[in-house]
């Protein structure tokens, strides 16, 4: 078995680690909009529940609380598929991380502004979508980038729930072939491989959605 | 009759009484220049105008009706007074037309080619529609002024009310913007105006209202003020103010 036929073998769980790391992203970014969008619409007696969850969350290693979600819950009587067991998990916790992310990035957008929209008649709501948030997002990219990146460098965990993701695929050939630094070096290839294509997509994201004067720092 | 008529009107924030008994009117189609010290409560007295800021007592009659009253539907009120901010306060992401057809669009309903019609015949009225696909931060801050008009132009208000709108230009922009807002003026637009810049106040109105410790402590002509005025603190104000002008 050559190099290339590794490479090829593993190819096989790319759809999948792909597939893990796009849902809890995404899971990750609206739990991330939902939190700091809340919190800044200051409603009453939430706040606690928000700063609770971002609290929480953050101090939980994703294993345990992926195993809490796939093993835990369906002892009581909720089974729970394995991809939505991660974004439950891992996507939950980039969440809380993303939020924080987006807390600072808020602190960026300036208050005039939001009094200028004030006096002009816009809600709350109007202000949070129309103004803050497309700011916000601009200002909090590379910290967003950096979450999604820790999503993927996560993503291996799905193995543990029967997702055949690329390292699932890299512990069957390895104890088939018994190659197993070859392997993982391929792996790490492929790893890389994805890293890139993210950041090459959400680097065009950004230069599109780029404005002039409000470039993150 | 006054569209605005501000009745004792008294603010507290903590303790410190930044409104001590405000009266001042203003008539449809009129301009009012209010200027004063620094600190002496010119922007909390326009952001209780448009419940930007709570007044603590007294009353705020816009068009006959209290707007100091808790029914009053705030969000109504605003789109009523044009807002013009001294930092421009104009919104970093969009584009000059997108800055003017936001509230258009998102307040008043209208569509996009509706908005971007009306944005566009204000933008003209200022000379700012060939700016129209720059972003606030590729303008000139007389420019962002002009920007900054538009936007509650287009709102239709029934007064524009300026916060020191020239204190972030140098002085010819100054000037560029102190003739726009005369000219708003001979196009019959009711306008408030707090100023520290007696050449703005002077060129605006032949009347001041000078705002001293929370309370309208004189409304004259420049001239009586500087020369004329029984109290030293008010004629030592505008002579100040006339010789760093």
């Amino acid at each position: 078995m050559s190099f290339l036929d590794i490479v090829l073998q593993l190819i096989q769980g790319v759809n999948y680690t792909v597939l893990v790391t796009l849902t809890c992203s995404a899971t990750g970014l609206v739990v991330g909009l939902i939190v700091v969008g809340l919190r800044r619409l200051s409603f009453p007696g939430l706040r606690f529940l928000l700063d609770s969850f971002t609290y929480i969350f953050r101090a939980i290693p994703v294993l345990v609380l992926l195993f809490m979600v796939y093993f835990g819950l369906p002892m009581s009587g909720l089974k729970v598929p394995p991809l939505l067991a991660m974004a439950l998990s891992l996507g939950l916790i980039a969440g809380a991380y993303i939020a924080e992310v987006f807390r600072g990035a808020l602190d960026l957008v300036d208050a005039s502004e939001i009094i200028a929209a004030q006096s002009m008649g816009m809600s709350r709501l109007q202000i949070l979508i129309s103004i803050e948030f497309p700011q916000m997002i601009r200002f909090a990219f590379p910290g967003m980038v950096n979450e999604f990146t820790t999503v993927l460098k996560y993503s291996p965990f799905a193995y543990t729930v029967g997702i055949p993701e690329i390292t699932k695929q890299a512990m069957n050939l390895a104890s088939t072939t018994m190659r197993g630094i070859e392997i993982y070096f391929a792996v790490g290839i492929l790893y890389f491989v994805i890293y890139r294509i993210f950041l090459a997509g959400l680097q065009l994201l950004e230069r599109h959605y780029r404005v002039p004067g409000l470039e993150p720092k | 009759m006054a569209l605005i008529e501000i009745n004792n009107l008294v603010k507290v924030f903590d303790k410190q009484t930044v409104l001590a008994g405000v009266n001042l009117s203003l008539v449809e189609g009129d301009v009012k220049v209010v200027m004063g010290p620094s600190g002496c409560g010119k922007s909390t007295l326009l952001r209780c105008l448009n419940r930007l800021i709570e007044p603590t007592s007294g009353t705020i009659i816009f068009r006959g009706e209290d707007i100091t009253k808790p029914e009053v539907d705030v969000r109504a009120l605003r789109q009523s007074i044009g807002f013009v901010f001294q930092q421009f306060a104009l919104y970093r992401h969009l584009t000059v037309l997108e800055n003017v057809t936001l509230a258009l669009r998102k307040i008043r309903g209208m569509s996009r080619s509706e908005a971007k019609e009306k944005a566009l015949h204000e933008l003209s009225r200022l000379d700012m529609a060939i700016h129209c696909d720059k972003y606030p931060s590729q303008i000139s801050g007389g420019q962002k002024q002009r920007v900054a008009l538009a936007r509650a132009l287009a709102m239709d208000p029934a007064v524009v009310v300026f916060d020191e709108p020239t204190s972030a230009l140098d002085p010819i922009m100054s000037r560029e913007v102190a003739m726009l807002i005369k000219n708003l003026h001979r196009d019959n637009v009711t306008i408030m105006c707090v100023t520290h810049d007696l050449l703005l106040g002077r060129y605006l109105s032949e009347r001041v209202a000078f705002l001293d410790h929370g309370i309208i402590k004189a409304e004259d002509t420049f001239e009586n003020l500087c020369n004329n005025h029984s109290d030293p603190q008010i004629r030592s104000f505008f002579e100040r103010e006339a010789s760093t002008s």
